[in-house]
């Protein structure tokens, strides 16, 4: 098992660990309910040193054929993302962040799950120079409602970066304002040292440490996706409805996708929220039905703090997509009702 | 109270445990019930507790309860045989009191024991804590 280079930082503001994606990462410190309120209210800091985090040199066309969205229009200094690599039966080979660092250069941010598989994909679908970065450095992402209460304020619009750049006065290789959380904020690559110190600052001024349970429960809030959950190899963009993909443009998958969007498609993503006092999260391979009917599967809950309710995701069949009403979600033998409601369930 | 330290986890002197994680404390022919400090800390942040019925009836190692974290779903299995005669109602609006307090408000049911010989299949606290220990 890898294990964040922060571990020993970590451990010392009370990190409690587990395993995810074959990493040992802190999953919470005290409470991953206040880490999530923190976020919403305040802010708060993860470790993301998990993710994949890969250099690809070369022909800006070939980026292109790989990418589901357009490469060649974005300027250097933009994010490219969410967007996806795709099989050519349009599924998810993952879904990345793309960082356009000239048009010779970018930075790929991946699942740390399909890290390995991203890497070899590239390199068996393009002659492009794959250099993997994620053990040279740590990835940290401060988020928060309030986090310019807490940061010096950042001259950089959302989802733009700057590389070899000084984060109060230390240098990062790579700041960003960008996170996955649904609300303002930043993300860094830097040297573990480096990190230490900025968080050490940042713990001073009231910024609270939040772990991978907390990322979870935001990112349902907001809706997103994670791999190997919600979407994989198996679904298709349009299934999960997550709009990484442009039409003006050839790619891997395109073919597929364009099929798809003819036909329609069989299956779409949904989000549910439970009565609020009803505390069953439905695990993921939950059945969603009506009148005892089976029409689809939950493939994301958890508990939302600032929700006070059981939320999640699933995919039910597109002829039952019935937003806005109601269905039954089977949890150990019994039947739950539950609503169907659009993204972002934060509302 | 008298406890015992084993890593990060506390087990008290004056209860009995199982296999499976659950306090047992013996006051006459009642016995309260609940989870270990280190059973909470496994499961984490527990959202949501299923409770039992008064008056159900049950047998020694029956599932009698759920109590729901994010981590994971756990069924809570009943330490002796007897009828549930208190319910910790507690614990539906407050389910994190099973974390802040697991040998104390976070109790979960109370049984009238039917067989008082089977608490000599329960574990003692140094039993216990060996358990735990050949778990890290």
């Amino acid at each position: 098992m890898f294990r964040t280079p922060l571990l020993n930082f970590e451990e010392k503001l009370g990190a409690n660990f587990g395993e995810f994606a074959g990493w040992e990462m802190p999953m919470s410190y005290s409470s991953y309910q206040e880490e999530h309120i923190s976020v919403r209210q305040g802010a708060a800091f993860f470790d993301l040193s998990h993710m994949g985090r890969l250099r690809i040199r070369g022909a800006q066309k070939e980026v292109e054929r790989l990418v589901a969205k357009e490469v060649s229009r974005a300027s250097p200094g933009e994010m490219i993302g969410p967007t996806a690599f795709l099989t050519d039966k349009a599924g998810f080979v993952d879904d990345v962040m793309l960082y356009k660092v000239s048009d010779q250069e970018f930075l790929v941010v991946t699942n740390a799950i399909n890290r390995e598989k991203v890497i070899k994909w590239i390199r068996n679908n393009s002659s492009l120079d794959v250099e993997d970065l994620t053990f040279q450095l740590v990835m940290i992402a401060v988020q928060g409602r309030k986090i310019w209460d807490f940061l010096e304020r950042i001259d950089l619009p959302f989802l733009r970066f700057m590389l070899n750049s000084k984060l109060e006065g230390r240098d990062v290789f790579l700041l960003s304002r960008s996170g996955w959380t649904g609300e303002d904020g930043i993300e860094f690559w830097s040297t573990p040292d480096v990190a230490e110190s900025l968080l050490s600052s940042f713990i001073s001024r009231g910024i609270k440490g939040a772990g991978l349970m907390a990322r979870d429960s935001l990112r349902q809030e907001m809706g997103f996706v994670l791999y190997g959950e919600d979407i994989d190899e198996t679904v298709n963009p349009i299934e999960a409805r997550y709009w990484v993909f442009s039409l003006e443009k050839e790619f891997i998958g395109k073919e597929a996708l364009v099929d798809s969007l003819k036909q329609g498609v069989d299956k779409l993503r949904v989000g549910f929220k439970l009565p609020k006092k009803l505390r069953v999260i439905p695990r993921n391979g939950s059945t969603f039905k009506i009148m005892g009917i089976p029409v689809g599967r939950v493939t994301s809950s958890s508990f939302s703090p600032y929700l006070e309710r059981v939320i999640g995701m699933g995919y039910v069949d597109s002829k039952h997509f019935f937003l806005g009403g109601s269905m039954d979600v089977e949890v150990r033998g019994k039947d739950y009702n539950v609503k169907l409601s659009d993204f972002p369930l934060l509302k | 109270m008298s406890e015992i330290k084993v890593g990060k986890y506390i087990v008290l002197r004056d209860l009995l445990y199982t296999e499976s994680d659950e306090w047992v404390r013996i006051e006459g022919n009642v016995a309260t019930v609940g989870i270990t400090d280190y059973a909470q800390k496994k499961l984490r942040d527990i959202v949501g507790v299923d409770l039992p019925k008064l008056g159900t009836k049950v047998r020694i190692g029956e599932s009698l309860a759920v109590v729901e974290s994010v981590k994971a779903a756990a069924d809570i299995f009943s330490p002796l045989s007897g009828e549930v005669v208190e319910v910790n109602q507690e614990l539906t609006s407050t389910p994190e009191l099973l974390n802040k307090d697991p040998y104390g408000k976070g109790w979960i049911f109370k049984l009238r024991v039917s067989n008082q010989d089977e608490t000599k299949k329960l574990l003692t606290a140094e039993q216990y804590s060996d358990k735990i220990r050949g778990e890290q």
